[in-house]
């Protein structure tokens, strides 16, 4: 389970103190699929990557599994990351040095993996439909083909959470709908999926929505 | 071959007192670095026993290398050279034109504060029938003492350019690693540890700046085999190479120095991209 008690996230701008998330409480159970949904700027990817560890609250708690992450220690917060977390991020977000198999292990090999995940990372790459791409460099990908090879990554240690921002940002309508597939797949088999959308046609898929304005989620249970 | 007085000599007088713990025999020689040549041998150590003329001589010692023509040389007794000349009427093709007693040169060892001209003026004007020769520049005169003060300052000036070498590839370094914020922000994210990103900018310094030290040092050689002579020549003094241990050593020194100074120019960077929290190198990449 995922959970935020009163977690806000403040930034210093030039403008001034910027609160991208404002004292946000809400808990998501094991097994949800969630849309987070609200205009640019809302906090959406911010109040995502609270719940990732991607970035530390500036006053609340986060806590997965009933555990405060930022109590964790560098090398445990590494591994959440690596062997709980898989992340999909509205970017490009492959290292532009890998080629696609690599980059699919890279998650694998910081959580310690051997010569399994070659064949594990094949077979991802196969399920979001571009295995003859394994030995491409990111820059001989197309965005959607990138988009794959990403979620590929995000998925290849079996993480029991999911989390994507805008995984189909730019990307058509096709491979849009492929994408969504594979999310409702996973989340039928048990991954807790939290994804970011501006699309509130993709967000009826979920099974709940939460709704972002200003740093503060509109709907969402109390914990 | 050279006849030397050991109780007067100072070529290799000096030498005599550092090495030898007797006075030079009649039967003993020292050889150049180079005098093996001559011999046919590959190497000449001492120990050796080596005929000249019909007599056995005892090899006490081989001179280091000088660059002149001391390296083609031998050394012995003066006795042994009027022996050898002796010996050259039986033993030779050509006998040896030396009478007991000549002598073909006289050095004489001028103080410090003397001029040589002016010794080798008088001594032409009081000893009739000689020939008078003053030697070059040698490394105890001018080009020593050039040397003595442009050495500190070259120093100096070393230790400066590393000082700006480190920070320029401190510079270096923290400009990759803000390039790379997006990227060592996706390392943190799919579970890269601090130390594992500080490891990475640590290990790319150390190899570029081993690279770097390899192609100073392959280029530093190839200069001075192209100008030794030059420097040779301006300098009138012999180019001599250091021995193989020295330049070993020498290599392995600067090598580490200049992974060293990567190490030390990379380590701030390298810190800093450790402690980039992902979100905000992500974003920042952006």
């Amino acid at each position: 389970m995922i959970e935020l008690q009163t977690a806000s996230k403040i930034y210093e701008t030039g403008d001034g103190l910027v609160k991208a998330v404002d004292d946000v409480s809400l808990s998501i159970r094991n097994g949800e699929f969630v849309a987070v949904v609200g205009h640019s700027g809302s906090g959406k990817t911010t109040l995502v990557s609270l719940m990732g560890g991607l970035t530390r609250p500036t006053s609340g708690q986060v806590l997965i599994d009933g555990k405060d992450i930022w109590a964790l220690d560098n090398v445990n917060l590494a591994r959440l990351r690596s062997e709980k977390i898989g992340f999909c991020f509205q970017f490009s977000s492959l290292i532009p040095t890998l080629d696609s198999i690599d980059n699919v292990r890279l998650p694998a090999s910081f959580a310690g993996g051997g010569q399994g995940d070659t064949g594990r990372a094949m077979k991802l790459l196969e399920t979001v439909g571009v295995p003859d791409k394994a030995k491409s460099y990111p820059s001989e990908l197309s965005g959607g083909q990138q988009r794959r090879v990403a979620i590929a990554r995000a998925l290849i240690n079996e993480p029991r959470i999911i989390l994507a921002d805008e995984p189909t940002g730019d990307l058509d309508e096709e491979t849009e709908g492929d994408i969504m597939d594979l999310f409702e797949n996973l989340n039928q088999q048990g991954v807790t999926v939290v994804m970011v959308t501006h699309s509130h046609n993709l967000a009826s898929r979920a099974g709940r929505i939460l709704t972002m304005n200003a740093g503060m989620v509109l709907e969402g249970t109390a914990v | 071959m050279v006849g030397i007085n050991p109780e007067t000599d100072f070529t290799v007088g000096p030498w005599l007192e550092a090495n030898l713990d007797h006075k030079l025999a009649d039967d003993e020689i020292i050889l150049g670095s180079d005098a093996h040549i001559f011999l046919g041998k590959s190497e000449s150590n001492p120990g050796d026993e080596e005929y000249f003329y019909g007599k056995k001589y005892t090899v006490v010692g081989v001179l280091d290398p000088t660059g002149i023509g001391i390296d083609q040389s031998g050394f012995v007794t003066l006795a042994a050279v009027y022996d050898m000349a002796r010996g050259s009427e039986k033993n030779a093709v050509q006998k040896l034109d030396v009478a007991t007693g000549q002598i073909s040169a006289l050095m004489v060892n001028v103080e410090n504060n003397a001029s040589r001209s002016d010794v080798a003026q008088r001594i032409e004007l009081q000893v009739p029938g000689v020939a008078v020769v003053t030697s070059q520049e040698l490394m105890s005169s001018s080009v020593a003492r050039q040397l003595n003060t442009l050495t500190p300052g070259l120093i100096l000036i070393g230790i400066g350019f590393w000082v700006i070498s480190v920070l320029m590839i401190g510079a270096l370094f923290s400009m990759i690693v803000n390039e790379r914020r997006r990227e060592l922000g996706l390392l943190q994210a799919v579970g890269a540890t601090r130390k594992f990103i500080f490891g990475l900018v640590m290990l790319e310094a150390v190899e570029l700046t081993a690279i770097g030290g390899i192609a100073g040092l392959t280029i530093g050689a190839m200069a001075i085999l192209a100008l030794k002579g030059v420097i040779a020549s301006s300098m009138g003094i012999a180019y001599l190479w250091p021995s193989a241990s020295f330049i070993v050593l020498f290599t392995i020194g600067y090598l580490f120095l200049a992974i060293a100074t990567g190490v030390i120019a990379a380590l701030y960077p390298a810190i800093v991209a450790s402690r980039l929290e992902p979100y905000q190198a992500i974003r920042t990449g952006e």
